[in-house]
């Protein structure tokens, strides 16, 4: 077991930067998930740890040590591929086996950590297969069972179960999240899907465009968002953005009018100073924070588009302005397209944002 | 569909019809005439006239003999070869990789005459590059045609030269199927360049390399241009004489049909036979 430091780090490919400075603190035994949309940096950076790619600044430590000029295979790390990078031509146990034959490790000692790796993952029966013959979530299996073998201090998984279908992938979320409490090592896990983020995640990192946005907890992202790109990217379906402009200031808090919703007014309490009145901002409101009329502190009325009816909830898509809103209600059978529906907003699960995106608190 | 069936093979017919006669027809008529004796007029069937003169012949056992050395020899050594070219031409460190590409593909462009006629001068007893190299670095000369054995290395040089490439390319196309994450897993497990050569990209890449075989084998059964042009007709003394020019000496020269289509169907033979022998010992385990 070990922690991993990144300080500063940067990468470039040739004249564009792509890490722009991460710092991160991955603590001994937490399992870390790095999220972000595609190109954001992110495996890149899990590869940087691996030392599959070059650092270009900054420094990297595993287990205290630093590790930039230190070759892959001896940095107490393991990795899992999205594309399993199983070798074809071999059976589950050479497959399990190969890097430890290679360098001459002990029969005994291969045959009892391979062994303990496919009782670990349920493989045994599958020993003699070979990788064509295996179902995804199989390959999967072998993938992480070549990463047990190795016995690492370390776990670095990029997008492992992006090639599975709905089912499988929850099925081998719940087996990442079991070999995590198993094995107690660190883990070091990169997705662009928020919902595996929120459920294995000890820490999550959100990534955007080379920059770390925000460092924590699921339920800290989900509650408390630095900006406006993390509480759009944390929690699913996205949170709503609704144009607005301060009308009045009073004493720790801010009258703000909805830009689509006429007359609709909202008194936001805030920590911080608030913004200048006739200034523009946004206000964020989750999907599952639309109160029945009345309920709340300030109603709107929109026109319902389209209604997903999911069994337990419904998700209406409905126009307001220029604006789309997502409204989360208990689930209703009837069909709610063309209707006008009024929902309540309270201040206290509603965030705040300025243009830019920066949090006003 | 039947009329839909019925109007596509309408004008399929053209074409069918003048592959029928200059294709299907002469497979057929040459077996027919590898069992009628050719050099009586007319032709008279006689089953076992030349296929008997084949398995007493020793001007055939000859030219397979050479054949099959210059199969056995020079095919894995190109093969071998093709492959170091291809892993050089796929490594990220090569610049001007495009230029290579070209310039390994280029001697199959090349004219066999033109080709021929170079290898000729190149190794040339008293003007040619590669006797004048020899002796700058002190060996003596050699009389590459006057030999068999250096006769036949000319050839098989000449060969390499004109086909490695082609093979290269080939192979270069499936090295670059093999995905690198393979590679990548393969270092982290700490395996090194040349162990991941032979435990992974020579397994993967085993298909291809058992296709380049196997065009190999099937274009150097066929040998001809080479014994004809370079060692001029299979010289010294029939030493470099192929199975393509016996036939040809037999059909074009002594006019004698049978015997040459006898000859062609054992060659197709022999070769369909080599190249299930190695799909055999090539395949992969159940």
């Amino acid at each position: 077991m070990a922690a991993v430091t990144l300080s500063n780090v940067v990468k470039r490919f040739g004249v564009y930067e792509v890490v722009h400075g991460a710092s991160i603190d991955v603590r001994d035994g937490e399992f870390v998930v790095f999220v972000g949309p595609s190109g954001c940096g992110k495996s890149t950076l899990l590869r940087m740890i691996a030392g599959l790619e070059d650092i270009s600044g900054g420094e990297i430590a595993i287990g205290g040590k630093v590790v930039n000029d230190v070759e892959p295979a001896d940095r107490g790390i393991a990795m899992v591929f999205q594309s399993y990078a199983l070798y074809p031509h071999m059976t589950v146990e050479q497959n399990l086996s190969f890097g430890l034959r290679m360098n001459g490790n002990p029969k005994a000692d291969t045959d009892r950590r391979v062994g303990r790796a496919a009782e670990i993952l349920r493989i045994t029966e599958l020993m003699q297969r070979r990788p064509k013959q295996l179902s995804g979530g199989q390959r999967q299996r072998v993938a992480i069972g070549r990463a047990i073998v190795r016995e690492p201090q370390v776990f670095l998984f990029d997008e492992p179960l992006s090639n599975l279908d709905a089912e499988l992938r929850v099925q081998m979320r719940v087996e990442i999240s079991r070999l995590h409490k198993e094995l107690g090592v660190t883990m070091i896990y990169v997705t662009h899907d928020q919902t595996e983020a929120m459920t294995l995640a000890d820490r999550i990192v959100v990534l955007n465009a080379g920059h770390i946005e925000q460092i924590g907890a699921p339920l800290d992202l989900y509650d408390d968002p630095a900006n406006r790109f993390v509480a759009g990217f944390v929690g699913s379906p996205k949170m709503n953005f609704m144009a607005a402009k301060v009308v009045g200031i009073e004493s720790g808090a801010a009258t703000v009018e909805l830009a689509n919703h006429r007359g609709a007014r909202l008194r936001k309490p805030l920590s911080q100073a608030p913004p200048a009145v006739g200034s523009d901002v946004v206000l964020g409101i989750r999907p599952e924070h639309f109160f029945d009329a009345g309920r709340g502190d300030c109603d709107i009325s929109v026109k319902a588009d389209v209604a997903e009816h999911l069994g337990s909830v419904s998700y209406v898509y409905a126009d307001a302005g220029d604006e789309e809103l997502i409204i989360e209600r208990e689930a209703s059978r009837q069909r709610a397209s063309g209707d006008h529906i009024t929902v309540s907003i309270k201040a206290e699960r509603s965030l705040l944002f300025d243009t830019s995106g920066g949090r006003i608190r | 569909m039947r009329t839909q069936n019925a109007t596509a093979y309408r004008f399929l017919a053209p074409y069918l019809l003048i592959f029928s006669i200059f294709w299907v027809w002469p497979i057929i008529s040459s077996f027919l005439i590898s069992f009628q004796a050719t050099r009586t007029v007319p032709w008279r069937f006689a089953p076992t006239f030349n296929w008997g003169r084949l398995i007493g012949d020793p001007a055939f056992f000859n030219a397979l003999e050479n054949t099959l050395l210059i199969l056995v020899i020079q095919v894995p050594v190109m093969i071998s070869l093709a492959i170091v070219m291809a892993v050089l031409l796929n490594s990220p460190l090569l610049k001007a990789r495009g230029l290579y590409r070209f310039a390994f593909f280029a001697p199959v462009v090349v004219g066999e005459v033109a080709y021929s006629a170079v290898f000729r001068l190149m190794f040339n007893l008293d003007f040619g590059i590669v006797n004048k190299l020899l002796n700058s670095v002190g060996l003596p000369k050699i009389d590459w045609f006057s030999n068999v054995t250096p006769a036949m290395a000319v050839i098989m040089i000449a060969v390499t030269w004109r086909w490695a490439g082609y093979n290269a390319i080939i192979l270069l196309a499936g090295l670059q199927s093999i995905p690198d994450d393979v590679y990548e897993a393969a270092t982290l497990d700490r395996v090194s360049k040349v162990k991941q050569f032979f435990y992974i990209t020579l397994p993967l890449l085993k298909p291809v390399i058992v296709f380049c075989a196997v065009l190999s084998i099937i274009g150097t059964m066929q040998l001809f241009t080479e014994p004809f042009l370079i060692t001029e007709r299979g010289g010294p003394g029939g030493g470099t004489e192929t199975l393509g020019l016996l036939l040809y000496r037999q059909g074009f020269r002594s006019l004698n049909f049978g015997y040459a289509s006898a000859i062609a169907y054992t060659m197709a033979g022999l070769a369909i036979a080599i190249t299930l022998v190695q799909l055999w010992l090539t395949r992969d385990p159940k």
